[in-house]
C-alpha cells in the first residue's frame, strides 16, 4: 500500500466520473477504479463491427444536468450534442404521427389527426414544463429524513413543504397527479388520439416492469420531460461519437482536475474496520487505502456484494434485498447497408435525423406488457429508434448506417431463462416488427448486436440489467431511494458513500446522483 | 326569493354516509329531511362503521349488530383442500404452517406491521382531509398536530406507510410470503372494486384502506345492519318513494330541492350522498359552476368492474367466505381482460355465506366485469358466461355445491348502477386510487365537502375517506362549522 487517497470511487460510470471530477476540482486526491478495460459504464461507444460505431447501451443525451455541462466545461472536453428534430410514430394503417421541434409544423401535424389534440398540445407542453420546473429543485435537494426528530431534518421537511406550497394549488395538485397516476390515465385527461397517447405514454414505461395503465408511470413520463439542452426543456440530442463521448468528456474533465482513473481494477471488497470504510481490496489482492470509499455501483451490488453484510444493520439489508430492479429494456444495434425506407414516409428525408417510436396506441404497449409480466418477451415490442449515422456520419462507413433500437419488454426474469437462441429470437422479433413499417429492414441488416438485461448485468454490472439501477417508482424515490434514512448518499458504514443511479434522483444519463453526492461529501467535510 | 332560514336541511340519498350526516346534524338540533332515492342499501352490508361513529350515534342501542365470518377467508388450493384464515391469530398461523412454515413465521410480524400502518390511515380518516395548500391558521395547526401524532407512532410505521401505499400489492406481498393462496386472499382486498390487477401501483394503499377498522390479522370487513339501523333510527324525517329531480339555486345559494312529483322542499342547506357527477352535472344547473370544475368532475375516474350473484342454497355451503382466486396471477389475468373492456374469461370472486331464518344464500362479488364494455352491450349471454364461470369454479372449490343450488340471480354492473345508484357501477364513486385520495378526493376544490355553491355539500362515498360513515360525518361537520 503506497498512496492514500482522499476518495476511492468504485465504478467508472458517468456518475462515478462526475463525482470524481467534482471532488478533484475541490482539490481532493481521487482515484476511480473501473472493473473493465474501459470507462463509461452504460454510456459507452464501441466499434462493435469494423467501421460501425454504436452507443451500445444508453443512446441519447438530454437529462444530463446543465450545471455539470457548464461547470466541468464538457464541450471543451469534446462533448458535442446534435439535436434530434422529430419523433415519427409509424401507424399500422400506413399513416404516421409526427412530432416536430418546429412549433407550427408540429401543430399542423397533430391537427391532421385531431384538432382537439392540437389545441391541447400547447397547454399540455406548458403544464409539463411547469411541472418539470417544480420538480427540478428537488433533483438537487438532499432528501430530508421524514421520520427523524433532528432539527435539521425537520427544517428540511419544512423547506420541502414550503417548496410545495409555493407552487400554488393548481400546480401542486397536478404534481400530485403526476406522482400517483398512470401515464395512460393522465394522458386521457388531455388527448384523444391513440398514436399520440401511445407515444407519450411510452416515456412512462421506460425501464420499469409496468404497463402504461399502471399508477405510478406518469412520474416516469415527467422524469423524461426533465431533459434540458441549452436551456430548452424537453430537448433530446445525440452526442457526436455516441454516448461514450459523454463519459469520455467527463473523464477528461476529471483528469484535468487531477483525478486518477484506473481501468482493469475490479474491486473485490470494501475494507471496513470498526464500522468505518478505510479502503478497498482488488480482485488481485491489492489493497488501496482511502479516507472514504464512494460506490457508483447499484445498491444491491454495493451492499450485498462489495460489503460484508455483517457490517450492516439487519433491517437495512432487508430493505436492500427488497429494492426492485427487474430490468426490462433491451438494445438492438444494427449495421445497415442503407437507410430504412418507411412506408409512411418513403425515401430519405429529415425524419431520418429524428427518432422513430413504435407505439401506435396505449393498448399496443399494454399488450406488450401483458406478455412480459408473465415472463415472456413482447411479441410486438415498444421501440424507440434513432439513426446515429444520419446525424454523425462518422458512426458508419460512407453510405452505410447504424441504427439504435431501444426495445421493451424483454424481462430479465424470462420464463425458462435467456439463452443465445432466445436472444436472437428477440432480435428477430424486433426486426420483424419494424419491417411491418419499413419493409426493406429485412434486406439491409448487415450485422446486428442484441443486448438483453442479463447482458447489461454481465457487461455493465448493473443488477438485473435495470437501466436506472433500480425501478423508478414512487416507493423507490426521493427519501426512499435506496432506503429510508440512507437516501442522502451516506450509508450505515462510516466513510462509505453512494453516488450511483440507485440514489436520488435516479437514472438516465443525468449525472445528478454523482453531482449531489460529491457536494454532500464536500459540504459535510467527509474528506 | 329570500332564504328560508327555518327550512330544514335536506339530505339526498339514504346510503350509510348520507344517513350518518343526517343523524349527526339532527343530533345537533337541526331539522333534517332525508329524501330516499329508492336505491337499495344491502350492498353496504360489508361497511364497517368506525367505532367513534357507532358510539356517537348510539347505534348499538338502536340495534346495530355485526357478523364476522370466521374463517374470514378460505382459499381453495390448486393441490386440493383449502387455506383457512381465521380471526384467531394462532389458528391462522397453524393453518398457514401446513403450507409454508416460513410464511407462518412471517404472518404475525406482517400483521403487526400492516396494522400499525393502517392505524395511521385510521387516524387520518377520522378527520376531514388535510389541505396542504390552506392558509387557514387553524387548519395548518391541525395538520401540524396530525403530523406530530403520526410521527409519534414510530419510525417503522411511518416508513411502512410511505412505502406500502404506492406499491403494487403484489410486490408488497412478494416481499413477505411465498404461498400463492395466502397472497391471493390479501391481494384481492388490494384490487377490490378497482379496474386494476395486483401488479398495479397504489394497490398497496387499497389493501391498507380496507384493513382500517379490522383487527390485526383480518383483511375483510365485518358485515352489519348499519344501513337498516340508520334508516330506522329516530331523529330524521325520511321520505321514501321520492326522488330528487333538481337542486334549485337562487342567487348563488341553494334554496330548495325539487322532487320528481313536482313537490319542492325548501332547504337551508343540501347534502348530497349521491355521486359527484350526478350531483353537480345533473341535479344542479351547471351555469352555477366553473367549467374547470365541471371538467375536473368529468375526469373523476369511477370505472365499475363488479357484478353480483345471489345464489340460493338448500344447505350450508361448508365455508363462511370463499375467495375464488388461487393466486395473484389469477387476479391479474382477470384484470387483464377488463383493461381492454372485456369481461374476464375467468373472473375472480368472493362468496359470502349468509343465513337468514334458516335460508342459506351466497352473496357473490364478481370482478373484473366491466360496466362499460368495448364494442358490446350487456346481454343475457354475457351474464350466463359470468355465471357459468363462477359456478364451475365454485364446484371445484366446494365439491357438490352445484347440487344444492336452488336459484341464481345475476346482477350486471349496469344492473348494480341502477339498483344502488352507483355512477358507472362503481360503488366508491371515485375509485380508491392515490390520485383520488385525501385532498384530491374526488377533486381538490370539493375535498372539504362544500361545493362552490353556498349551502351545497357532498357527503357520498366519493368524498374522503370513502364509503363507511366518516365521509358523511365530516360533511355534516362542514355544515356545522360553516357560517350561515
Amino acid at each position: 500500500m503506497s498512496t492514500r487517497y482522499d476518495a476511492i470511487i468504485i465504478g467508472g460510470g458517468h456518475n462515478g466520473l462526475v463525482a470524481a471530477a467534482y471532488l478533484a476540482r475541490a482539490g481532493r486526491k481521487v482515484v476511480v477504479l473501473e472493473r473493465r478495460e474501459r470507462i463509461g459504464g452504460a454510456a459507452w461507444s464501441e466499434q462493435v463491427f469494423p467501421g460501425y460505431t454504436f452507443s451500445v447501451f444508453s443512446y441519447v443525451v438530454s437529462l444530463l444536468r446543465p450545471e455539470i455541462i457548464q461547470e466541468l466545461e464538457l464541450p471543451r472536453h469534446g462533448l458535442q450534442v446534435l439535436p434530434l428534430e422529430s419523433t415519427i410514430t409509424p401507424l399500422p394503417n400506413g399513416d404516421y404521427l409526427g412530432q416536430w421541434n418546429d412549433h407550427d409544423q408540429n401543430r399542423r401535424e397533430i391537427a391532421r389527426h385531431s384538432v382537439r389534440d392540437a389545441e391541447a398540445y400547447d397547454e399540455f407542453g406548458r403544464m409539463l414544463h411547469l411541472m418539470a420546473r417544480a420538480v427540478k429543485p428537488l433533483l438537487a435537494m438532499m432528501p430530508p429524513d421524514p421520520v427523524s426528530w433532528d432539527p435539521r431534518e425537520l427544517l428540511g421537511m419544512a423547506k420541502l413543504a414550503r417548496h410545495f406550497r409555493d407552487l400554488g394549488p393548481a400546480q401542486f395538485h397536478t404534481l400530485h397527479k403526476l406522482l400517483t397516476m398512470s401515464s395512460a390515465d393522465f394522458l386521457d385527461e388531455w388527448f384523444e388520439g391513440d398514436a399520440l397517447k401511445g407515444t407519450k405514454s411510452a416515456s412512462g414505461i421506460i425501464g420499469t416492469l409496468h404497463g402504461p395503465r399502471s399508477p405510478g408511470t406518469a412520474y416516469v413520463l415527467l422524469h423524461h420531460y426533465m431533459g434540458e439542452l441549452d436551456g430548452v426543456f424537453r430537448a433530446w440530442g445525440f452526442a457526436r461519437g455516441g454516448n461514450g463521448a459523454v463519459s469520455a468528456a467527463i473523464a477528461s474533465a476529471a483528469q484535468a482536475f487531477g483525478a486518477e482513473i484506473r481501468t482493469n481494477a475490479p474491486v473485490a471488497q470494501v475494507l471496513v474496520r470498526n464500522g468505518a470504510a478505510h479502503g478497498v481490496v482488488l480482485d488481485n489482492g491489492d489493497e488501496i487505502a482511502g479516507r472514504i470509499v464512494v460506490s457508483g455501483a447499484d445498491p444491491r451490488r454495493t451492499f450485498l456484494q462489495l460489503v460484508d453484510r455483517r457490517a450492516l444493520p439487519g433491517d437495512f439489508v432487508e430493505t436492500i434485498e427488497r429494492f426492485r430492479f427487474r430490468g426490462t429494456s433491451a438494445k438492438v444495434n444494427l449495421a445497415l447497408d442503407a437507410l430504412p425506407d418507411f412506408t409512411c414516409l418513403p425515401g430519405p428525408g429529415p425524419h431520418h435525423r429524428g427518432a422513430f417510436s413504435i407505439s401506435p396506441s396505449v393498448d399496443y404497449l399494454e399488450r406488450a406488457y401483458d406478455q412480459a409480466k408473465y415472463g415472456a418477451f413482447s411479441s410486438a415490442p415498444y421501440m424507440d429508434i434513432i439513426l446515429p449515422s444520419a446525424l454523425d456520419p462518422g458512426m458508419a462507413p460512407p453510405g452505410k448506417h447504424v441504427m439504435s433500437i431501444f426495445a421493451q419488454y424483454a424481462p430479465y426474469h424470462l420464463e425458462g431463462g435467456w439463452t443465445d437462441a432466445r436472444r436472437e429470437a428477440f432480435g428477430d422479433t424486433v426486426i420483424d416488427t419494424l419491417a411491418q413499417y419499413a419493409p426493406n429492414m429485412r434486406n439491409i441488416v448487415r450485422h446486428r448486436q442484441v443486448v438483453v438485461p442479463p447482458d447489461i448485468e454481465r457487461m455493465v454490472g448493473i443488477s438485473e440489467g435495470n437501466i436506472f439501477h433500480g425501478e423508478l417508482t414512487l416507493q423507490q424515490m426521493f427519501f426512499l431511494r435506496p432506503t429510508p434514512q440512507w437516501a442522502r448518499y451516506r450509508t450505515p458504514i462510516a466513510g462509505l458513500w453512494q453516488c450511483g443511479s440507485g440514489t436520488h434522483p435516479g437514472g438516465g444519463v443525468m449525472g445528478a446522483p454523482g453531482y449531489n453526492a460529491a457536494h454532500a461529501m464536500l459540504r459535510e467535510r467527509a474528506l | 326569493m329570500s332564504r328560508d332560514t327555518n327550512a330544514p336541511i335536506v339530505v339526498i340519498g339514504a346510503n350509510v354516509d348520507a344517513l350518518v350526516a343526517a343523524h349527526r346534524l339532527s343530533m345537533q338540533g337541526r331539522s333534517v329531511v332525508v329524501v330516499d332515492q329508492g336505491f337499495a342499501t344491502d350492498a353496504e352490508a360489508g361497511t364497517t362503521l368506525a367505532p367513534a361513529i357507532v358510539d356517537a350515534l348510539r347505534l348499538r342501542e338502536h340495534g346495530l349488530v355485526t357478523t364476522a365470518p370466521d374463517p374470514w377467508a378460505s382459499v381453495p388450493l390448486a393441490e386440493g383442500g383449502r387455506l383457512d384464515l381465521y380471526r384467531d391469530m394462532n389458528r391462522t398461523v397453524a393453518s398457514i404452517a401446513r403450507l409454508s412454515p416460513r410464511d407462518a413465521k412471517q404472518w404475525p410480524v406482517f400483521c403487526a406491521r400492516v396494522h400499525a400502518a393502517a392505524q395511521i390511515l385510521a387516524q387520518v380518516y377520522a378527520a376531514p382531509p388535510p389541505d396542504p395548500m390552506t392558509n387557514d391558521r387553524a387548519a395548518l395547526w391541525r395538520m401540524a398536530r396530525l403530523a406530530l401524532d403520526v410521527r409519534r407512532r414510530g419510525r417503522q410505521a411511518v416508513v411502512d406507510l410511505l412505502r406500502f401505499t404506492p406499491m403494487p400489492v403484489a410486490d408488497l406481498l412478494d416481499d413477505w410470503f411465498e404461498t400463492p393462496a395466502l397472497k391471493a386472499a390479501l391481494a384481492a382486498s388490494g384490487v377490490r372494486d378497482l379496474a386494476y390487477g395486483p401488479r398495479a401501483g397504489g394497490t398497496g394503499f387499497v389493501m391498507l384502506h380496507h384493513h382500517v377498522g379490522c383487527a390485526p390479522g383480518v383483511f375483510r370487513e365485518v358485515c352489519s345492519n348499519a344501513a337498516d339501523v340508520l334508516r330506522a333510527r329516530p331523529g330524521i324525517d325520511l321520505r321514501t318513494g321520492a326522488r330528487v329531480a333538481a337542486i334549485e339555486v337562487h342567487a348563488g345559494r341553494v334554496a330548495a330541492v325539487r322532487l320528481h312529483d313536482g313537490e319542492t322542499l325548501p332547504a337551508a342547506a343540501v347534502l348530497s350522498g349521491l355521486d359527484v357527477h350526478t350531483t353537480l352535472s345533473r341535479l344542479v344547473d351547471t351555469k352555477w359552476l366553473d367549467p374547470e370544475l365541471l371538467r375536473a368532475v368529468r375526469h373523476v375516474r369511477g370505472r365499475g368492474v363488479v357484478a353480483r350473484l345471489s345464489i340460493g342454497l338448500d344447505r350450508a355451503p361448508g365455508f363462511a367466505h370463499l375467495v375464488g382466486a388461487g393466486s395473484m396471477d389469477d387476479l391479474q389475468r382477470s384484470a387483464d381482460d377488463a383493461k381492454f373492456g372485456r369481461v374476464a374469461s375467468h373472473p375472480w370472486f368472493e362468496a359470502t355465506h349468509v343465513e337468514s331464518s334458516g335460508e342459506h344464500r351466497l352473496d357473490v362479488h364478481v370482478q373484473h366485469v366491466p360496466h362499460t364494455l368495448r364494442g358490446a352491450q350487456w346481454s343475457g349471454e354475457l351474464a350466463k358466461m359470468v355465471e357459468d364461470a363462477v359456478r364451475s369454479r365454485l364446484e371445484v372449490a366446494a365439491l357438490g355445491i352445484g347440487a344444492s343450488i336452488r336459484a341464481v340471480a345475476f346482477a350486471s354492473p349496469v344492473d348494480l348502477a341502477e339498483r344502488f345508484g352507483w355512477h358507472d357501477g362503481q360503488s366508491n364513486d371515485a375509485e380508491l386510487t392515490l390520485d383520488q385520495a385525501l385532498w384530491m378526493r374526488p377533486v381538490p376544490t370539493l375535498a372539504q365537502y362544500a361545493a362552490p355553491i353556498a349551502g351545497l355539500y357532498l357527503c357520498g362515498p366519493g368524498m374522503h375517506p370513502g364509503r363507511g360513515g366518516w365521509a358523511g360525518w365530516h360533511a355534516a361537520g362542514a355544515v356545522l362549522t360553516n357560517p350561515g
